[in-house]
């Protein structure tokens, strides 16, 4: 926030037009670059107005890689939220000899181009691979070109995200209330689930809110692994690329609307939420 | 320490104008003689970078000055969509006549490409599968895709023109009574058929080629794909088989000149030349020998070894009426195809 | 009193100070060993694949794939599309922050929330919606004609999409180090006569260099690995519009695993460097 002793200050002491021009470049540079692309795909979207839009997404193709793709996300959301706070729990209270390769596997999808994840993922579990081959004749599970596999490279891709929420908040964590419950004779698991969790909650949510925001938009190894086939394993991302290909305007533009509207809907979330997590 | 940040600032700037400068370079244009620039499909890569340098030799030879070649291999449709929007190729090697007729609608082919020779198509192939070597599942046509428990693959028609031939080659197979049990001229029986073959989907790709990597990969027990892409991959040392069922469409690619690049870069003779060779019989056993069936009848005689007959050969004129109405009857979201997925996967 | 008794052996047991819990072992070494197997599965093991699908056929296959002319271009056009990035948002990052944080008025709230937009569209959409302005058929064809420009299906496009989608960690970063920072120094430069631009460059600059380090050097891997956008926007023509990761896109197209995976891993190498470089750097310097 606006530290106090500047409110009291006008706008600017330095040159006015300095001010101004750097409020310039600056609404140039959001409104311009954001804004106006995100208009104009609204605008083709809505040709043919809202009953136009719903016809378009109602097509059964494209509700069906829209549903695939938020209940992907949303199974891969709840891994996440588990594993990761995990994960995070793991890496702040204990000590143990691999630890920083821990620590540094967390930063790492953040770093992998999307492609070269779902390279890995099919050379690693791919049905001709030997796990994944092994995997589909004993338990008739394929997980590559098929949804499993949509939900694993989106746990791959999303791994950092409810970690390094949940982190600091851990961190900071004072310990009283957590030893006061010990003293009183509770165990590590009620401890942890009526001390430890409910302070992490806020955070735990929000990573995981914004893995399912991140999620709905993946592409570069969703088509790698997924299979996309229409009706099966064909996610709304992969659908859109369709439709711009075959030049289905309208198509392309109406998902593409849904998916904005829901991550960008998420992301405004996720900010107030820590908001509100800053204020405590 | 002010001094310490400016001077690190600097070589920051100065590292990153290096880059841009590099970075521009190698996106300028180099005027060196003529220069053409070929667009086409990716299938043909391997027949074009042995018929450049003929073509190249050739040309010097009769006096033209030194021609360099600048090539671009993507899937037909994402090829033809890059010339409309800009890529400024001055001569198209598509997979597909409509892919050529976009091109020539947006106003960038202005002459008659279907008065070349064999109406402009300079290579055909057709529509076959691909399995495993021994043939395993004993695969020997159309039936055999819809067998409980065969895992087939065919690209996506949305992105891939090669997938489409793919479907018109089934459906028409199905129509013409290529199909055991598949009762001739009976539509509805026939659209049963294509929905029994989808059901064995495993994987949809983007296109042609990336449908074939991914059963190089291991998954799937055939697919469904040009002929030519078979061979190409049998000469790269894959290790699969050709299956070719008694019924198929004839799959026929065109090549044009884009006048407006063509005289933009004022290569017009050159671009002309080039065409016209790919259509001359030395280019044609070219072709031939990377997997393409010629058009020209001498060239298809002396290669009739390599391409055993079809028994049933059609083309999407005679069983479709054309891309005009096969596109929308088939691929539009009314049509047979849209429909029948959407079906089989709603079960 | 009995607990508190029963309490202090497990405390004692724990290496770690101020604990309190009473925490068998067991159940430490089972959560370590969950969340390692599960590491191990989801993020070592592929990228264990990677090296051993890259090294396959031998080093010597690797330089092969890794000298070609066609990835060259294509690595000489990632890293100059991720470089002008980088310095466009350098220079706007910085002075949209700056206005964010230093300057009070209408929309400011609605400038803030924009910066996080493009967290939060495909990839995909962000190449569609270039197409749909710079396209053939787009809302400025008619500029672009008259005045003889290609965006779409040229390295202009590419360069937008990045851009585009790479836009929110450079303010991201700067705008809580500078609503951190007292700006007494800064009005105390403004009484003794220093211009904005001075005081910026003197006084608020050298502040705020880590977290724009941090947050170029995010930018830059971010840019190296962008794939959609610039597939869409771009074509990937070989040769124009191929970046180095629609080359390995192409690459397993084309039967050149090798050739692939050699460029996955170089590229996600280089990301992972400079990312995990960089907060080594912060955490010395004792920011978080």
């Amino acid at each position: 926030m606006i530290p106090p002793s500047y409110r009291a200050r006008p706008a600017s002491a330095a040159v006015p037009w300095g001010a101004w021009g750097l409020r310039a470049a600056a609404i140039l540079y959001l409104g311009a670059l954001v804004l106006v692309p995100l208009a104009v795909i609204v605008q083709d979207g809505l040709r043919q107005g809202l009953a136009g839009l719903w016809r378009a997404i109602s097509l059964p193709i494209a509700w069906h890689a829209l549903r695939l793709t938020f209940w992907t996300a949303a199974v891969m959301a709840c891994i996440n939220a588990v594993m990761g706070t995990l994960t995070s729990y793991v890496l702040v209270r204990y000590q143990f000899p691999g630890k920083r390769l821990l620590e540094a596997m967390v930063d790492l999808p953040l770093a992998i181009p999307t492609l070269v994840t779902g390279v890995m993922l099919v050379v690693l579990y791919g049905p001709q691979s030997p796990l994944g081959g092994w995997l589909e004749s004993s338990f008739g599970w394929r997980v590559i070109f098929a949804p499993p596999g949509i939900v694993l490279a989106l746990l791959f891709v999303t791994f950092p995200f409810v970690v390094r929420t949940v982190q600091p908040v851990l961190e900071d964590l004072d310990r009283e209330q957590e030893d006061a419950a010990a003293t009183l004779g509770a165990g590590a698991w009620t401890i942890f689930r009526r001390v430890t969790l409910p302070a992490l909650s806020l955070s735990i949510l929000s990573g995981a809110l914004l893995s399912f925001s991140r999620a709905i938009g993946e592409f570069g190894a969703i088509v790698i692994v997924a299979g996309n086939i229409p009706l099966y394993s064909q996610t709304a991302a992969v659908y859109v690329l369709g439709e711009v290909e075959s030049e289905n305007r309208l198509g392309a533009s109406a998902v593409s609307i849904v998916m904005l509207a829901t991550s960008l809907g998420l992301v405004w979330l996720v900010d107030a939420l820590h908001r509100r997590l800053v204020r405590r | 320490m002010n001094k310490m940040l400016s001077a690190r600032l600097q070589a920051a700037f100065g590292l990153l104008a290096l880059v841009l400068l590099c970075a521009c370079g190698g996106t300028a244009e180099e005027e060196v003689g003529a220069r053409l620039i070929l667009g086409a499909y990716t299938t043909p890569r391997e027949a074009y970078s042995e018929l450049i340098p003929i073509f190249q030799s050739r040309w010097e030879s009769q006096g033209g000055q030194p021609v360099t070649f600048e090539e671009s291999y993507l899937g037909s449709g994402a090829q033809s969509r890059a010339i409309i929007e800009g890529f400024e190729a001055d001569v198209a090697a598509l997979s597909l006549q409509a892919d050529i007729e976009r091109i020539a609608e947006a106003g960038l082919i202005t002459h008659d490409w279907r008065a070349a020779p064999y109406g402009g198509m300079v290579s055909t192939s057709i529509v076959a599968f691909a399995v495993r070597s021994g043939n395993p599942l004993a695969i020997q046509d159309w039936a055999d895709l819809a067998r409980p428990g065969v895992e087939v693959l065919t690209p996506n028609p949305r992105t891939s023109g090669g997938a489409m031939w793919n479907i018109l080659g089934l459906y028409g197979a199905a129509l013409r009574g290529g199909v055991q049990g598949v009762p001739e001229g009976d539509e509805a029986a026939a659209t049963e058929f294509l929905k029994a073959v989808l059901r064995n989907l495993s994987v949809m790709d983007k296109s042609a080629r990336d449908s074939m990597t991914t059963f190089e990969n291991g998954v799937g027990d055939v697919a469904i794909t040009y002929e030519n892409e078979v061979l190409v991959g049998q000469q790269a040392g894959q290790d699969y088989e050709l299956v070719i069922p008694a019924s198929t469409i004839l799959i026929e690619n065109p090549v044009a000149l884009v006048d407006e690049y063509v005289d933009q870069h004022g290569v017009r003779p050159a671009a002309e030349a080039f065409v016209e060779f790919l259509f001359s019989a030395e280019a044609q056993e070219v072709f031939a020998r990377h997997g393409l069936r010629s058009p020209d009848t001498g060239v298809a005689a002396s290669t009739a070894s390599l391409y055993p007959p079809v028994p049933d050969l059609f083309t999407i004129t005679d069983q479709f009426g054309g891309w005009e109405t096969a596109t929308p009857g088939f691929f539009g979201d009314q049509g047979i195809f849209t429909q029948a997925i959407i079906e089989v996967q709603g079960e | 009193m009995s607990e508190a008794v029963s309490a202090v052996p497990a405390m004692a047991e724990q290496a770690p100070p101020g604990r309190g819990l009473r925490q068998g072992s067991w159940r430490r070494r089972l959560l370590i060993g969950v969340v390692s197997l599960y590491v191990a599965a989801l993020i070592l093991a592929p990228l264990g694949g990677l090296f051993l699908g890259t090294f396959a056929e031998g080093p010597a296959a690797v330089l092969r794939a890794l000298t070609d002319a066609q990835l060259l271009g294509a690595f000489g056009r990632t890293l100059g599309i991720a470089a002008i990035t980088v310095a466009v948002h350098l220079v706007f990052g910085t002075a949209a922050a700056w206005v964010i944080v230093r300057q009070r008025f209408v929309g400011r709230r609605l400038l803030n929330s924009l910066i996080d937009l493009p967290f939060a569209v495909s990839a995909v959409v962000v190449g569609y919606m270039l197409l749909l302005i710079f396209g053939r058929n787009g809302l400025l064809a008619p500029l672009l004609r008259s005045l003889d420009l290609r965006v779409a299906f040229a390295m202009p496009g590419l360069v937008l999409a990045t851009i585009f989608v790479t836009l929110p960690f450079v303010a991201r970063e700067l705008i809580p180090v500078m609503e951190a920072l007292d700006a007494e120094q800064e009005h105390a430069a403004a009484t003794l006569g220093a211009g904005g631009w001075q005081t910026f460059w003197l006084v608020t600059l050298p502040s705020l260099r880590w977290g724009l380090l941090y947050g170029l050097t995010l930018t830059f891997a971010r840019a190296l690995g962008e794939f959609g956008a610039v597939l869409v926007v771009g074509g990937g023509i070989q040769g124009r519009t191929e970046t180095a990761t629609v080359f390995v896109f192409h690459a397993l197209e084309e039967r050149q695993p090798v050739a692939a995976y050699a460029v996955a891993l170089v590229l996600g190498l280089l990301s992972l460097i400079l990312v995990t470089g960089v907060n080594l750097m912060r955490r010395r310097k004792g920011l978080a």
